[in-house]
């Protein structure tokens, strides 16, 4: 049986009535890194469950899922361990946030783990805060979700529509599948149209500490997706040596 | 010296080949021609002795005379015209013999045919006495006239003279003058001609007339009252004997000769007493191709003139071969000529009587110059060694340039995989089983273990920043932690410390990786189009802002400039050599960028005043981890650089650094689009 580093937040879920504590799996090898997130997660109030491998993990999520995974790519010998995880999870909850953080940076992991429908692809770099508003963040979206959608939190720019509620971002009415990063870069870009946003305001739009060539991919990866929708899509415009715009009609 | 020319030079060594080829053939030669001047002297000698039974026939030598007093009476072959005209004689001008008179020489000549003797006389006399009947006798009564005379005695008897003189140009009547008196003689048939610048005198005299001695004299006057100058053909007071061929010895000669062969035979002065035989036109046979004639013409040691062989025109053999044979030696002499090819073998062996030598028999035969040309085996030995010769050194020579073109490749091969740093292919002569295959094998694994080292080097970086970004956020993680938990002002300032020093170790390790994700991004890079000219004038106005204190200029040197890749990676690659460009420059210079164009391809430049580059670091500057930074910039691992490369190179570029007028061009070709 694996471990189960339990640590339980200050609300227990059994105490009805009061909202239940959320539920975050950490599956992480290395004991230091998995015990410090553990508890910058408690101490935010979520409920946190640690594994150091793939096996107990799913044994564990067998009898119940948690609410949001954190997974890392490598473990121990298990070298894709991660991903073969996220494929598994996601076969069973398609709603499930997960969330891959990694030390492996390459362009091909990360395209790797977005497509195996993973929420996320975050490197190690990331301070804890950042983490933190993250989790936030997609658990903010999961609760969207389940209410009707307000309109107060619409911004509407030409064919362009935020719900920054749900996070969600919908292009001649059709929904553009975009993850939390992009999502971010895609409304700091699009809330002033016309404002070029260079690469350290889109970095602090998107909570993340992100070099040149990441900005590029991450841009490159959106406009693919809005030309997946339109193929005359351009409203992301590249101001060379500063940064982007967003262009609207 | 290379290597090319040190083996040209050895190769030179084979042309000891043909020169011990061309000794060869010398020594041949001249064995050969020895062997036959020693078959020809052996004839000689046995013609020489046989001729000593005709001992009483050779001229008694008469020391009373010198040989320069005698003069020789050469034989016609055909009866001349008494018209004042030599060119019936059947002689040539040599033959003519010369005194000297006061106005020019006296060139004469006495030859016999049938029983008569012939004489022809050319003086030069600036002016014309003729005689009148006053002095038309000899030396008579104090008047004189321009005169030839003939003198002529057989001692011991007195002697005679008859003398030609002309009181008109044409047919002259000659006078007698003996101890009996003076008067003409009718059986003298004579022609004086008047021509330029003196006058000739033409006569047949019956033999009978004449003694065995003759001398000629000539008195040249220019006034009848005057005696004027005699000029005669001896200096004593009467003529020597006349040398004349003998006719039994003649005959003797015509019985000993064989055909091809000239046999002459003189007396003890050398006088040509006996003559026969003529060197047949065999002697110009030309065996062989011409071309190997010539080289044997230029090896084979080369004569006297062939024209020094023939007998002497004034009759008298002077040639050092006969001289020493009438000395008593028996000697020998090389003739030829060049351009015939013909050559002439001579040799004179003495006669003799006891002590004494009564004449000389000189044999000479004429031949092939090239005597082992005759010789057909010894020939085509000489001409195979001279082709094998040929061939060897041509065969070395090609092998030599062989040898060297293949160590050339290799080492041009080498350099070029150096200069790329890997082995793409194999290297010349790799297959090959002999030394420099050796070589090229060892090149290659050599070559290899660069290649190898490199790659690692290059891979070192990135391997160690994703071994290390792990325990980093182990760092980062317990100090964000950290900081929630209660701290008294000291342990805060060491947590911000510790997290100062962590953010800084993060770039680090971003910077480290760099050069791996561009190299990932560059193979799936989806290239566009796009317009150069705009991309640098926009970060140039990005530039401005983010270095203040710098400024930063840009000119354009082309029309169109549509390049083909990634803008955003080549401005990765222009912030790395601003970037450097800042570092190498101070406060308030400007650093310009320029885009020109070189037929097909774009260049970028990027100039900035400040140090020079040290020569030995502008070949390796653009390497993985190599910073030519002080230690005080500890941010630069030597990547920047090496990233600006990798872009240029990705996008089918390349990238330079030139010093340049007090500063440093950095220079990035990229090709169209």
């Amino acid at each position: 049986m694996a471990m189960h580093g339990r640590n339980v937040a200050n609300c227990d879920g059994t105490d009805l009535g009061t909202e239940v504590a959320k539920r975050i799996a950490i599956v992480e090898d290395e004991a230091a890194i998995r015990d410090n997130y553990a508890a910058a997660f408690s101490r935010e109030g979520y409920a946190v469950d640690g594994y150091d491998a793939r096996q107990p993990a799913l044994d564990a999520f067998e009898s119940r899922l948690p609410d949001l995974v954190v997974i890392d790519v490598n473990l121990k010998d298990d070298v894709e361990g991660g991903f073969e995880l996220c494929r598994e999870l996601r076969a069973r909850a398609a709603d499930l946030p997960i969330i891959f953080l990694t030390a492996r940076d390459s362009e091909f992991d990360a395209v790797s783990g977005l497509r195996l429908g993973a929420d996320d692809y975050l490197t190690k770099d990331i301070s804890l805060p950042h983490l933190m508003a993250r989790v936030a963040a997609l658990f903010r979206r999961l609760d969207a979700m389940q209410r009707p959608q307000g309109s107060e939190s619409r911004i509407t720019r030409g064919d362009l529509s935020i719900d920054t509620e749900r996070m969600t971002i919908h292009w001649q009415e059709r929904p553009v599948g975009l993850t939390l990063t992009e999502f971010w870069l895609v409304h700091a870009l699009a809330r002033y149209p016309g404002h070029v946003k260079n690469r350290q305001q889109l970095m602090d739009a998107a909570q993340a500490v992100l070099d040149d060539n990441t900005i590029t991919s991450h841009v490159k990866r959106i406009r693919r997706k809005f030309h997946a929708i339109d193929e005359s899509f351009d409203s992301i415009e590249t101001v060379y040596g500063m940064g982007y715009r967003w262009i609207s009609d | 010296m290379n290597l090319r020319r040190q083996l040209l030079l050895v190769s030179l060594l084979t042309l000891m080949l043909p020169w011990a080829g061309c000794e060869f053939i010398r020594e041949t030669e001249i064995a050969l021609r020895d062997g036959q001047e020693h078959m020809l002297a052996g004839t000689a000698r046995a013609i020489a002795s046989s001729m000593l039974r005709y001992r009483e026939e050779f001229p008694a030598r008469d020391t009373a005379f010198d040989t320069r007093d005698q003069l020789y009476v050469h034989r016609l072959e055909s009866r001349p015209k008494i018209d004042g005209y030599f060119d019936d004689w059947t002689l040539t001008e040599d033959t003519l013999r010369s005194i000297r008179g006061p106005d020019g020489p006296v060139r004469f000549a006495i030859a016999s045919y049938a029983q008569a003797t012939y004489l022809y006389v050319e003086v030069s006399d600036g002016k014309l006495v003729y005689a009148t009947p006053q002095s038309i006798l000899v030396e008579g009564a104090s008047r004189f006239a321009d005169r030839v005379t003939l003198v002529s005695s057989s001692p011991p008897y007195l002697r005679e003279a008859i003398s030609f003189a002309a009181e008109a140009p044409g047919r002259i009547i000659s006078y007698k003058q003996s101890a009996y008196g003076f008067e003409p003689e009718p059986t003298i048939s004579a022609f004086w001609q008047d021509i330029p610048g003196g006058y000739r005198v033409e006569a047949r005299i019956p033999s009978g007339q004449l003694g065995t001695h003759l001398g000629l004299s000539v008195r040249n006057t220019t006034d009848p009252m005057q005696a004027g100058t005699r000029s005669s053909s001896f200096s004593g007071a009467a003529p020597g004997p006349a040398m004349r061929k003998i006719a039994e010895l003649d005959q003797v000669a015509g019985i000993h000769v064989q055909s091809d062969m000239r046999l002459i035979v003189t007396d003890a002065n050398g006088w040509r007493i006996a003559a026969a035989g003529e060197l047949g036109a065999g002697q110009g046979t030309r065996a062989g191709s011409a071309l190997v004639r010539r080289a044997y013409d230029l090896l084979v040691e080369s004569g006297k003139e062939a024209a020094f062989a023939e007998p002497d025109p004034q009759g008298r053999e002077q040639q050092p071969y006969i001289s020493a044979a009438l000395e008593g030696r028996e000697a020998g002499s090389w003739f030829r000529s060049f351009d015939t090819g013909a050559a002439i073998i001579a040799v004179a062996a003495p006669v003799t009587t006891g002590d004494e030598v009564v004449g000389a028999v000189i044999l000479q035969q004429g031949t092939d110059a090239v005597l082992s040309l005759r010789n057909q085996g010894l020939s085509r030995l000489i001409n195979l060694t001279l082709i094998t010769t040929l061939v060897v050194a041509a065969v070395l020579l090609g092998y030599a340039t062989w040898l060297s073109r293949r160590i050339r490749a290799l080492s041009i091969a080498a350099e070029d995989a150096l200069e790329g740093e890997s082995l793409t292919s194999a290297l010349p002569s790799a297959l090959a089983d002999d030394e420099i295959g050796d070589l090229s094998r060892s090149f290659s694994w050599v070559l290899q273990q660069l290649g190898e080292y490199n790659e690692y080097l290059r891979s070192l970086a990135s391997k160690l920043s994703n071994e290390l970004r792990t325990p980093l956020a182990i760092v980062t993680s317990s100090l964000e932690n950290l900081e929630h938990e209660p701290l008294n002002e000291a342990s805060l300032g060491y947590t911000a410390r510790a997290r100062d020093g962590a953010d800084r170790l993060r770039r680090i390790l971003s910077a480290m990786s760099e050069a791996s994700r561009v190299e990932e991004l560059m193979t799936h890079v989806d290239p566009e189009q796009f317009d150069l000219r705009a991309v640098l004038e926009s970060t140039t106005i990005a530039y401005r802002d983010v270095y203040e204190n710098r400024l930063f200029s840009f000119t354009c040197g082309t029309d169109s400039a549509l390049a083909n890749g990634s803008p955003e990676l080549l401005i990765q690659m222009l912030d790395k050599l601003v970037d450097n460009a800042v570092d190498f420059s101070s406060e308030g210079d400007t650093i310009s960028l320029t885009l020109g164009e070189d037929d097909d391809l774009l260049l970028i430049a990027v100039t900035n005043p400040g140090q020079e580059l040290p020569e030995r670091m502008r070949s390796q500057m653009f390497d993985s981890m190599v910073s030519m930074r002080g230690g005080e910039n500890s941010r630069h691992l030597g990547l920047g650089l090496y990233v600006a490369r990798l872009i240029a190179e990705g996008h089918g570029g390349s990238i330079s650094a030139d010093n340049v007028d007090g500063g440093v061009c950095f220079t990035v070709k990229l090709p169209r689009a």
